[in-house]
């Protein structure tokens, strides 16, 4: 009896486990079991017709499977809700992550379909899935070590972990695998992180605040007649007669659009994690759908093709490997091909760590364009300071011992979001610029590898530098210690930025020398890199995004071919102006779009975008001028009746204001900004409700905006919703930005004056600190 | 069209369903004391064991490493699974000591285990299968054994060991980062 106990507890404790009772399968892939045959039918087949004998086999296998399901939940609640850790009380047992779960109680981790099991069927997507970033999500060094830190720390625990475990690892969290003494067997689930059926298994998108911000169904892979779902593994058999109705369980239409990515690449810092406030981590989402390629924004600088995440992020490629979710051949990337060099390159994932950098090469996501030159403070040129511009169509000379300032100008071109994105203050991205002479000897070096590979402390560098209350940085992603970022130079999609670097031409320089400017990218950064795995680790991957060369010659230099790479001279002279513009030199951003004007007299947005430097420079007057032109050019421009809006306030033209952002919003219903403005607008002519549907309708489009919060407090008040207006001020208050934050900020950049300098939008880099022109004098 | 089923699945859930019928009264008879072992909980080591594992945890102390020892006994078979981790000055010099003395001149290095990482068989002297890993990650330096004392354990076959082994090494080494 007690062998026959012991047998029992011993099957218990495995199916409480998860385990399938299959044999175990080498993660690469390499051993999947062949697919079972099958022939898809026809294009436009009628789905296969069962007969009563088959409808009732179903009924009986979906009837058990329900009952067997809810039986295992039921027993797995019973054993691990006792000593689950319900820090934040029994009806947020997954808080601070965002995700919930269809039904009562923990889902065992056993009700997911493995990767395995999927992969016999799908072995394209397996392999790639595999050696992607999903399914290495939770197990890498790069995730546990920060991980870990929080689980370990004495004020908070690993009750905390589940907000980043809601999206590195759902099947733990959703299996209270998240609290001390865990009666979790993790092997099962962990090193798959998001597996198949975590994704395929999502039955709603509960909204884009993000953290996870989904419901997880009971994992089904088929539906019956009904459309029911029937929970577990199937018999394949099963799968093939009825594709469609597999179809119907795992493939939903949320899975092709951008929210459902938005789900967990939309992340905050909540006050459950930090005890502090509302802090926004990152929002990839929120970047896309601002950027050109959303089509929701009227407001960027240049226009694309409608294009999502999934665009390029799982572009359609042939198979290698049988598949039968393929369609001609083709399948839609489970790689995820983004910017992770990392994981494959521990892992030895050679074919995903090739086609990511092939990925981040494809050459077109930005454009590094070496605009201009200067020749500061050459008091023998007739026109000293003058821009010698665009550099390759204009002729100018250089002399030995001039000092030379260069204009780079980078375009984040056609990525979808920043440079660099999410977790940027982990992530180095940065400007390499070189000064050679003709012999290859260096002049000026910016943006170096130091021998422990460190980036030169003074590179420009797309990153952030969040910071602790005691304005300490926050280096080993302890993100609920984040009280205030320091400064931030990522570039938000379809933006320039303006670099510029200042050398001096050797005095026996002799014919020419060449300056380069690339963007390197390496995941992570150093530091981080060492705090996982100590100083004694491989060099890890860097890659070069883009770059561009020109020969500067002595003396006199004539205007010289184009790169098939470079952009024509208007958008070259309009990225210039866009990056002044965000440097806040509004005059000379001004006159770079003066010069687009004058390239390309009949297009609107040259105007626009002089009227829309104006209005921020307060220069309405003027503004009016050129955004009146824009329209004349174009009547129905959206991009210049928004700012046509902004100024018929300034003149008190009521009327015409909320017809211009109405007419903005008829175009791009899902305009932010034009919402915004139209609410306060409303709001200011005392028109609750129609200032209550904007702001309500900001807030569908972004739920953390701060206007729409502070706006629905007080219209929901004056509307007799006190409970509404409450909820609405506490999520002001929670989400405004700290007064104390810019202390924090000051204090870190007081102690590290080589970043303080990268935290002014204008500045020079140059090693000439004693000499003209340089930093010190304020240049 | 062949009437393929996927790998276990009907036998399993079938099983299933007799077994945790039987198996709920039994259910609240199942508790330990807690185990402290910071790298592996008992759930787990009790999969990787095929049985029901109990743990013991003994701190660091002396010169001596922290272990955590798994046993799952049975009248059949005594299986286990050891981890000794030790903070150590030279970590990679102390871990190719402990793979001198652990795994002879017969290991293979493991990829993706912490900063690095080498597998041998650690079979007994009377049959019983074994595999070890010897590793490090930072300056902790690790070992992980799972061995049997059955010849011919049907659950920690050759096959089993191998891929258990990379499993736990998984486990203890990404709780050790």
């Amino acid at each position: 009896m007690r062998k026959i106990a012991n047998a029992l507890l011993v099957v218990a404790g495995l199916l409480l486990a998860g385990y399938q009772l299959a044999p175990a399968l080498a993660q690469d892939g390499a051993a999947l079991t062949p697919p079972p045959a099958y022939t898809p039918p026809p294009k436009g087949a009628a789905p296969a017709v069962d007969t009563p004998a088959q409808r009732e086999a179903l009924a009986k296998w979906k009837a058990k499977a329900e009952q067997r399901t809810e039986a295992d939940r039921k027993a797995y609640n019973s054993v691990v809700t006792p000593s689950y850790n319900f820090h934040y009380g029994p009806k947020n047992p997954f808080t601070p992550g965002n995700v919930q779960v269809q039904g009562e109680g923990f889902l065992q981790p056993g009700a997911y379909p493995s990767a395995e099991y999927c992969g016999t069927c799908h072995q394209e997507a397996y392999s790639q899935w595999r050696q992607a970033l999903h399914s290495n999500a939770f197990r890498t060094p790069f995730y546990r070590t920060s991980v870990n830190i929080l689980i370990r720390d004495k004020t908070r625990g690993i009750a905390f972990a589940r907000h980043c475990d809601s999206c590195h690892n759902p099947i733990g969290v959703l299996g209270s695998a998240l609290t001390e003494d865990s009666k979790v067997d993790r092997a099962k689930f962990d090193s798959d992180g998001l597996t198949c059926t975590t994704c395929h298994s999502v039955v709603s998108l509960d909204s884009t605040n993000g953290n996870a911000s989904v419901k997880m169904g009971v994992p089904a892979v088929i539906v019956d007649e009904n459309g029911e779902r029937i929970p577990g593994e199937v018999p394949f058999d099963m799968i093939l007669r009825h594709p469609e109705r597999h179809s119907q369980a795992v493939m939903h239409d949320f899975l092709h659009k951008p929210e459902f990515c938005a789900a967990c690449h939309k992340a905050n810092l909540p006050s459950p994690l930090n005890d502090y406030k509302f802090i926004r981590a990152f929002t990839a989402y929120d970047e896309w759908q601002q950027s050109k390629f959303s089509q929701r924004n009227p407001l960027t600088f240049y226009t694309a093709d409608f294009t999502t995440c999934q665009g390029c992020h799982m572009k359609r490629n042939p198979i290698t490997l049988p598949d039968y979710g393929a369609k001609n051949g083709t399948l839609v990337s489970h790689r995820w091909l983004a910017g992770n060099t990392a994981v494959p390159f521990y892992y030895g994932f050679d074919q995903q760590l090739n086609k990511t950098i092939e990925f981040l090469r494809a050459g077109n996501y930005l454009n590094v364009d070496i605009f201009a030159l200067k020749k500061a403070g050459a008091t023998n040129s007739p026109e000293p300071d003058k821009l010698i511009a665009p550099l390759g169509k204009v002729s100018y000379s250089l002399a030995p011992s001039d000092v030379v300032e260069a204009y780079v100008v980078i375009q984040n071109k056609n990525i979808g979001h920043s440079l660099i994105p999410e977790v940027r203050d982990l992530y180095e991205a940065w400007v390499e610029f070189t000064v050679k002479d003709a012999n290859g000897n260096e002049i000026y070096h910016s943006g170096f590898l130091k021998p422990d590979g460190m980036l030169d402390p003074r590179a420009h560098s797309f990153t952030n530098r969040p910071v602790t209350n005691e304005g300490e940085f926050v280096d080993n992603h302890k993100v609920w210690t984040i009280h205030s970022v320091a400064y931030d130079n990522s570039v938000q999609a379809g933006r320039s930025v303006l670099v510029r670097y200042q050398f001096r031409m050797p005095a026996d320089a002799d014919g020419a020398v060449t300056v380069t400017a690339k963007v390197n990218y390496r995941h992570l950064r150093q530091s981080y890199l060492n705090n996982i795995f100590g100083k004694d680790h491989p060099a890890y991957p860097i890659v070069e995004i883009a770059s561009r060369s020109r020969v500067l010659k002595i003396g006199e230099n004539a205007p010289e071919a184009a790169d098939p790479a470079d952009n024509p001279d208007w958008m070259r002279w309009n990225n210039l102006g866009i990056a002044l513009l965000d440097q806040f030199q509004y005059a000379e951003s001004i006159q770079a779009f003066t010069e687009v004007i004058k390239l390309r007299p009949s297009y609107a947005d040259g105007y626009t975008n002089v009227g829309l430097t104006e209005i921020v420079w307060e220069k309405y007057g003027s503004a009016r001028t050129a955004i009146r032109r824009a329209l004349s050019l174009d009547p129905g421009n959206a991009r210049a009746l928004y700012y046509d809006g902004l100024l018929q306030r300034r003149a008190g033209n009521t009327e015409q204001e909320i017809a211009d952002f109405r007419k903005v919003i008829a175009m791009f219903p899902e305009s932010r900004d034009a919402r915004r403005e139209l609410g306060i607008t409303y709001y200011q002519q005392n028109d609750n409700q129609a200032a209550m549907e904007q702001f309500e309708a900001l807030q569908r489009i972004d739920p953390d905006d701060l206007t729409a919060h502070y706006n629905l407090s007080i219209l929901y008040r004056r509307m007799g919703k006190p409970q509404e207006a409450a909820e609405q001020q506490a999520m002001f208050v929670d989400k405004k930005v700290d007064p104390g934050a810019p202390t924090y900020s000051l204090n870190y950049l007081r102690i590290h004056p080589e970043i303080s300098t990268e935290s002014i939008p204008w500045h020079l880099h140059s090693d000439l600190v004693n000499d003209v022109g340089g930093p010190q004098n304020g240049k | 069209m062949a009437n393929s089923r996927s790998r276990g699945s009907e036998s399993s859930h079938n099983f299933a369903s007799i077994v945790l019928g039987l198996c709920l009264a039994c259910l609240p008879a199942v508790s330990h004391a807690a185990n402290n072992c910071a790298w592996l909980n008992e759930a787990t080591a009790s999969g990787f064991l095929g049985g029901d594992a109990v743990g013991t945890f003994t701190a660091a102390a002396a010169g001596q490493p922290a272990i955590c020892a798994f046993v799952d006994q049975s009248a059949a078979a005594t299986r286990t699974l050891r981890i000794t981790v030790e903070v150590a000055a030279d970590p990679h010099a102390r871990m190719m000591d402990a793979l001198a003395r652990d795994c002879g001149a017969d290991a293979a290095p493991l990829k993706a285990i912490g900063n690095e990482a080498l597998v041998c068989a650690a079979d007994d002297r009377k049959g019983g299968l074994g595999e070890r890993v010897v590793g490090r990650v930072r300056d902790q330096v690790f070992t992980i054994t799972i061995g049997t004392t059955l010849k011919g354990d049907p659950i920690l076959t050759r096959d089993a060991l191998t891929a258990k082994i990379y499993s736990a090494a998984e486990q203890v080494s990404g709780n050790l980062f």
